[in-house]
């Protein structure tokens, strides 16, 4: 699997909707140098969205299907279409001997998840595109809480999310007979990676959402650990929300900005303010302290995790994201939908509230007729 | 009955939806813009339909089927003329009954003058050309009734507050960071209507045979003043009103790029423009965005509270000393608010602990 370290890697872009154009595409020409990635192929159904790719990547081959575009060992292929075509498309890429980048959602169910992580699973290498692990402030917090720099992590809050605006190029990402699930599916994909990274396993949960018949749009999350850690996620699609996560330690807390990849806030015990700033990466031996430029920003962790992929590929890097980490959210988030209950709506009338259960709990079954 | 709401993404869309479906009043088909404006409506399973709302036969075939339409959509000053046109144009084409179209009381201007009803005469001279757009939008969906078959009921709802609303979300953040305010002593009159009492009156004026060609004021029941608005916020959020800051009625003017884009804006305008070189309006564009007022820092002063954020529509609404009648929804409609200001502002503060405010 492992090429040499200058050799070229020709790349396949699956999907080249507004993911592809946006991150992926200036991602891949930043490293075009120095991973020596080429994009060598675009794969989309639709033509129009192979175009807008082809402005970035000219001398790319352009495909309706991943079955035409001849793909070999040699391939890196990043799979950014809708989740419900990844499985399909990555065990596609693996049983050919290509590593595979998936977007998250890694997959539309976790039976799907986990057949793609079985055909990696002999030597192939399978990474998941939860880019967040590679924010230094989600790597910084991640050492406070196992390192315990501020005592033991006693509860966390975590408001994230506002009102979607994303591009959605079609319907599908919004009926519940194509997409698994809203905004805990979408958003919590990225919260529950981060807390499972971060946490491990909660011993106990309670879930609940607003989906009445569809796909919910606000979703409460409340969280147990075996160490007596608890906490709560809320998310939404719907209204503007702080985008923060708190973590209250023993001695002092932690704050972060929902997508501030080089920032962080800190406050420890008996300091009269917090601590609010940009992370500078630094060593220390001795007394000598070193810096060593600035932390990298959103779009670079972006990069980073593509970078981390190719050289997994030359042998030079263990992955950090591979199919396993990708499927514990997943894991999480389908036994969340599992125990689903309806979140309380405060603002409906009682006979509006009955009807809400109704339709809740028949799983969108019974259609309200005047 | 089946009805097509066209702006079901919005505010008042969303609750019109939720409204309908969970209480069984009507079939709805929900009409929004873009894919991304069904992140929310997608909560229920519904037949909605994506179109472009200045777009009449898009239009008319998502009202394909429908006995009436709700136009409840926003837009800028040009679009909310604009729409006005195409709705009618498309639902006569469709062959719908009767649209309840969601004007705003803001046509009589923000601080009304005592007195003022529905029969009271409309101008576009206000200072907000939103206010513009509604009287213009007004003017054009009643001289097509004249000549068209679907009936129209037009309704001026004052200031809605409930669940979702700016304005309760903009009101709670400001007393929390502290930049809240208040006109005088907040005696001003607070003319609003919970979002469920306007509803009611859309349910009234979709089963009513009367009101076509007419034009109806909407409150709540109860005289509120400004203070006790804030009050009822502030209270819930644990927060003394005391610590609101009172400003003495301020005046404001028009900055040079203000006025340019109001001139923009008028009907006149619009008609020239597309005579307008693209070269020109460009240069123009990136002329008026360069005419931002410089900041002038100065690092020698003393630490101090956030200053209240006093906004010219805030402040004008405040100094209101008219509430509305809605006596002819009454009569004509049988409109009876069935929420009162008390319950519309528990109800309101539910769900801003919901969204996450820090309720005491």
């Amino acid at each position: 699997m492992a090429t040499s370290k200058h050799s070229e890697i020709p790349v396949v872009l699956v999907g080249c909707g507004a993911i592809s154009r946006f991150f992926y595409a200036p991602a891949l020409t930043a490293l075009a140098l120095p991973e020596a990635l080429r994009v060598a192929a675009l794969v989309d159904p639709s033509e129009e969205n192979r175009g807008h790719l082809a402005e970035f990547f000219p001398e790319a081959r352009s495909f309706g299907s991943i079955e035409d575009a001849g793909i070999g060992s040699s391939h890196l292929v990043i799979v950014a279409s809708p989740p419900r075509f990844h499985a399909r498309q990555s065990i596609h890429a693996l049983e050919r001997g290509a590593a595979v980048l998936c977007e998250k959602p890694m997959a539309g169910s976790v039976e799907d998840a986990e057949a793609m992580a079985a055909a990696a699973a002999a030597g192939g290498i399978l990474a998941v595109g939860l880019y967040r692990r590679f924010f230094p402030a989600c790597e910084a917090i991640r050492g406070i809480i196992q390192k315990q720099t501020l005592g033991q992590l006693r509860s966390f809050e975590v408001n994230e999310g506002g009102p979607f605006s994303w591009q959605a190029a079609s319907e599908s990402f919004f009926r519940r007979a194509s997409t698994p699930g809203g905004v805990l599916y979408d958003t919590g994909v990225h919260t529950l990676d981060l807390l499972l990274w971060w946490l491990g396993d909660p011993s106990a949960f309670v879930y609940e959402d607003d989906a009445m018949g569809g796909l919910e749009a606000n979703c409460r999350l409340a969280l147990e650990y075996s160490d007596g850690c608890r906490g709560e996620v809320r998310l939404s699609r719907d209204w503007k929300t702080e985008n923060r996560y708190t973590f209250f330690f023993e001695r002092g807390f932690v704050r972060w900005t929902v997508n501030e990849a080089d920032r962080l806030e800190i406050c420890l015990d008996g300091m009269p303010a917090s601590v609010r700033g940009n992370l500078v990466p630094m060593t220390r031996t001795g007394d000598l302290l070193l810096e060593h430029g600035k932390a990298r920003t959103n779009p670079q962790s972006f990069i980073e995790q593509l970078r981390n992929l190719s050289a997994t590929m030359r042998g030079e890097e263990e992955l950090r994201v591979p199919a396993a980490e990708g499927l514990r959210s997943l894991r999480l988030i389908d036994r969340c939908y599992g125990k689903r209950k309806l979140m309380e709506i405060p603002w409906l009338t009682p006979h509006e509230a009955e009807q809400a259960q109704r339709l809740a709990s028949s799983e969108g079954k019974e259609v309200a007729s005047p | 009955m089946k009805v097509a709401v066209v702006g079901a993404s919005g505010f008042v869309g969303m609750r019109i939806v939720e409204s309908f479906i969970l209480g069984k009043v009507a079939e709805v088909v929900p009409v929004v813009r873009s894919f991304s404006s069904l992140a929310v409506l997608s909560r229920f399973d519904l037949p909605w339909k994506v179109c472009d709302a200045l777009d009449v036969s898009h239009l008319a075939s998502a009202f394909s089927g429908c006995d009436a339409v709700i136009h409840a959509a926003l837009g800028d000053p040009m679009q909310i003329v604009s729409m006005a046109d195409a709705i009618y144009a498309a639902a006569q084409q469709a062959g719908v009954k009767r649209i309840v179209a969601l004007s705003s009381a803001s046509v009589h201007g923000l601080a009304p003058a005592p007195g003022t009803t529905e029969e009271s005469p409309l101008h576009d001279r206000h200072s907000s050309d939103y206010n513009n757009a509604k009287v213009r939008a007004e003017r054009v969906m009643l001289k097509l009734r004249e000549k068209g078959s679907v009936e129209l009921v037009l309704l001026r709802p004052s200031i809605v507050y409930g669940p979702r609303s700016r304005l309760l979300a903009n009101v709670a953040r400001q007393l929390l960071d502290g930049t809240a305010f208040l006109v005088g002593d907040g005696g001003g009159i607070c003319n609003g209507i919970y979002v469920d009492n306007l509803i009611q009156a859309i349910c009234r004026s979709l089963e009513s045979k009367q009101g076509d060609g007419e034009a109806f004021l909407l409150t709540d029941a109860e005289t509120v003043t400004w203070r006790t608005f804030y009050t009822r916020v502030a209270d819930g959020l644990g927060v003394s009103i005391d610590s609101v800051q009172r400003v003495s009625a301020p005046t404001f003017q028009r900055s040079f790029k203000e006025r340019i884009e109001s001139l923009v804006a008028t009907p006149l305008a619009q008609r020239l423009l597309p005579a307008v070189p693209g070269q020109a309006k460009r240069l123009t564009k990136v002329l008026l965005a360069g005419l931002k007022e410089p900041p002038r820092p100065n690092a020698w002063t003393l630490p101090t509270s956030p200053a209240a954020v006093v906004d010219e529509e805030m402040s004008t609404l405040q100094q209101c000393t008219w509430k509305y009648s809605s006596e002819k929804a009454a009569k004509a409609l049988g409109y009876a608010p069935p929420v009162t200001f008390e319950e519309g502002m528990r109800r309101s503060m539910a769900w801003l602990g919901t969204a996450g405010y820090p309720l005491k």
